[in-house]
């Protein structure tokens, strides 16, 4: 006996006009606050890079891509600008992982005073960086500054060459805080099973440390180095104050140099051509980050 | 949607009308400042003294804006749908633009109206903002740089402290004697701050910008500076001896004065330049630890005939339409420029008073025959000729910045001749000169 296997076809429904539109009624609050402050303003930044404008950011008379051929990527300025950032960016998320890994294995083990230690390492997340900024003017003086009388040099931390460590520095101390969070959170995950397995076969703690630790928080590690990344890609505060709005070329970030076109030098366009470029980067960035994820991080 | 746009658009203006008509029937209007701290406490100080002066009549809302620049910034964003308050304190080299702008309301014209004796302003400081006969801006925080120096720290190093160095030979030799004897960590130090480049051209006597300065019927369309040698002077000095740790005379102490003004209070260095607005801080700060003595800003070259021009901020008055605004704005502007509140205004901050009736107020005697360091600052500018007004220039915060940038790569030899650094840094200011004309006239 061979029974009719077939389904029965889905009955098709006629939609009325109104649970056609129903959807969109939902969508519709959020789209109208994406439109207003997110893709309004993209277009009009695209817009505007093809433009000069006058002082007041009106444009004046179209130029194409001149803004971005001739008044961004002519200069040698630009260009450091864009090396100093992917450098800034690099050390900086670099440097907040491993301060953060560093201090969350510190305290992973209960000891004695661990508790005050990691609410040391986590509280640079609840420092503002413009506060920060500003006691780490007072720390970098170059005559008299407590790093200065500390070590008893007469060096500029914030001239020069100094400048971007000293501002790097800052940013990847206010970056320790929140990876430290993080991966002690990640740490905690790891089932203590493996480590006993670990060490019944005689692994030490380096072993334990490359072969257990690191893969089973990878996860949290690729998701750490994506908001580092951001974060430092953000980073305006401490260039703006550290350097009392002025960087040398090394600290000119890309964003304070935005703001800097746009607030100080009123070129809105060489403003707007560089977010549209800061914008292109980023974009790569993250869909390097995602290919790079599917294939190499452990869940 | 439209109709909830516009419903909401005429709610805001009930809402913005309501605040304009107080209970009281007092004409209200808006004042923008930019001063903060010590400064920032008398000039509330003053406004609140107004609206109780003028209680029922008159009351102005006042707002901190935060520095001049931001301050300038907001004006600008906010100047392209509605101009925001009534009366704002905008910087000196904001002075271009604001004429530019087309929103002001010369001073002049209420100054012509009411018949008011413009000659109690101080004709120093009235040249800075008057163009082509009109005087634009009601001056109101008016400064120049000068001479700071340690009169303790001279005492220990066997130098005279009665007598403060008059120019950069001068400024050497001393500050060499102070680091050797050990009175300082350094004999000098002085912030790489824009401005001062501007002053020392006009000490030279020599244009920042062509067109009579910027000055004349038409606007600048390019810098003088590298061609006329102030340029190559002043990056000279810079270039000689500042920032070199061999000699320990002078720190580079960065961008801006902040850093400058810290070394000096901590006694690190001896001599600083700052300007006058700084005086009753850097007193309160240092206190008992030693005494401060004043001096002229000093000349680049011994033989310099040229003078020193006003900066800080002036009061600008902004076109509303409303009669009944603009008078009062008037009245404020009466006000906070009379003899007895420019000398309590110069007692409490060290900015000139720009009323010259105000030297005679017993404010200003009691607190200059306390400090007498408040008088060098008067007779310096005094010494000046008005011809040496300063530049007008539209893009002057830009140049101010680019200044210091090509400054500090001088000094950190990423530039190694003065010449080069000179020309690159006058090319980058005309590029921008140009770009701002090509869009704005």
């Amino acid at each position: 006996m061979v029974k009719n296997t077939k389904r029965p076809r889905p009955m098709k429904i006629k939609k009325t006009p109104y649970e056609i539109i129903e959807p969109y009624l939902f969508l519709l609050p959020a789209l109208a606050v994406f439109a207003v402050f997110l893709y309004y303003p993209f277009g009009r930044t695209i817009y505007l890079s093809t433009w000069v404008t006058d002082a007041l950011g009106r444009p004046k008379k179209f130029v194409g891509l001149d803004n971005y051929t001739i008044r961004l990527f002519g200069k040698d300025a630009f260009w450091t600008s864009l090396v100093s950032t992917l450098e800034f960016v690099g050390v900086v998320a670099l440097g907040g992982l491993i301060i953060g890994m560093i201090t969350s294995l510190l305290t992973y083990n209960r000891y004695k005073g661990s508790d005050f230690c990691a609410a040391v390492y986590a509280m640079p997340v609840a420092i503002a960086s413009a506060a920060a900024s500003m006691a780490f003017r007072m720390i970098y003086h170059p005559t008299g500054g407590l790093l200065n009388n500390l070590f008893g040099t007469q060096i500029n931390f914030l001239g020069g060459v100094y400048q971007f460590w000293s501002v790097a520095a800052v940013t990847i101390w206010l970056q320790s805080g929140i990876n430290f969070i993080f991966i002690s959170a990640g740490l905690k995950g790891v089932p203590t099973e493996l480590y006993e397995s670990c060490s019944i076969d005689g692994a030490n703690y380096w072993q334990k440390l490359f072969h257990i630790t690191l893969p089973s928080i990878s996860p949290t590690l690729f998701f750490q180095i994506i908001i580092n990344i951001i974060n430092a890609f953000q980073s305006f505060s401490q260039v703006k104050l550290l350097t009392n709005e002025s960087p040398n070329s090394s600290t000119n970030l890309i964003v304070y140099a935005i703001w800097h076109d746009a607030f100080r030098a009123q070129r809105f366009e060489t403003a707007a051509a560089r977010s549209v470029i800061l914008f292109l980067i980023i974009l790569v960035i993250t869909l390097i980050q995602f290919s790079f994820e599917k294939r190499s991080v452990n869940y | 949607m439209k109709k909830l746009v516009s419903l909401f658009l005429v709610l805001a203006m009930m809402v913005s009308i309501c605040a304009f008509a107080s209970a009281d029937g007092a004409v209200e209007i808006t004042f923008w400042h930019a001063m903060g701290g010590v400064n920032g406490e008398a000039i509330t100080k003053m406004i609140e003294d107004f609206n109780a002066a003028y209680e029922g009549k008159i009351k102005v809302n006042y707002e901190y804006q935060g520095s001049y620049d931001d301050a300038f910034a907001k004006i600008q964003a906010a100047g392209i749908n509605s101009i925001p308050c009534d009366i704002m304190q905008v910087y000196d080299i904001g002075t271009r633009f604001m004429i530019d702008s087309g929103w002001v309301k010369p001073m002049q014209e209420f100054i012509d109206a009411e018949g008011f004796d413009a000659s109690v302003i101080e004709p120093n400081i009235a040249a800075y903002y008057t163009v082509d006969g009109t005087l634009y801006s009601m001056p109101f925080n008016s400064s120049t740089p000068i001479l700071y120096y340690n009169k303790t720290a001279f005492e220990k190093a066997g130098l005279d402290p009665e007598a403060p160095p008059k120019n950069f030979d001068e400024i050497y030799e001393m500050a060499k004697k102070i680091a050797e004897s050990g009175a300082a960590k350094y004999g000098f130090g002085m912030g790489n701050y824009g401005w001062f480049f501007e002053q020392w051209t006009g000490k030279m006597g020599k244009n920042y910008v062509n067109n009579n300065n910027g000055r004349g019927a038409d606007y600048a369309t390019a810098v003088e500076f590298d061609s006329n040698g102030a340029g190559h002077d002043i990056l000279s000095v810079w270039n000689k001896f500042v920032g070199d740790e061999a000699t320990a005379v002078a720190p580079y102490l960065n961008q801006g004065n902040d850093d400058a003004k810290q070394a000096f209070i901590n006694g690190d260095i001896a001599i600083t330049l700052e300007s006058t607005a700084a005086l009753k801080t850097l007193l309160t700060n240092v206190g008992d630890s030693f005494e401060i003595g004043v001096g002229y800003f000093p000349n680049i070259n011994a033989d310099d005939v040229g003078g020193v021009s006003v900066g800080g901020g002036s009061l600008w008055a902004f076109k509303t339409g409303d009669e009944a605004r603009e008078a009062a704005t008037w009245e404020f502007v009466k006000f906070m420029t009379n003899p007895e509140n420019q000398a309590f205004w110069n007692a409490q901050t060290g900015y000139f008073p720009v009323n010259v009736k105000a030297q005679e107020t017993e404010t200003f005697k009691e607190n200059v025959a306390k400090y007498p360091q408040f008088q060098v600052a008067l007779d310096q500018l005094h010494d000046s000729a008005p011809q040496y007004a300063g530049g007008l220039l539209s893009v002057f915060s830009q140049a101010r910045a680019l200044v210091q940038t090509y400054t500090e790569r001088l000094v950190h030899h990423e530039i190694a001749d003065v010449d080069e650094c000179v020309s690159q840094l006058a090319a980058e200011i005309n590029e921008a000169i140009e770009m701002y004309n090509l869009t704005n006239y």
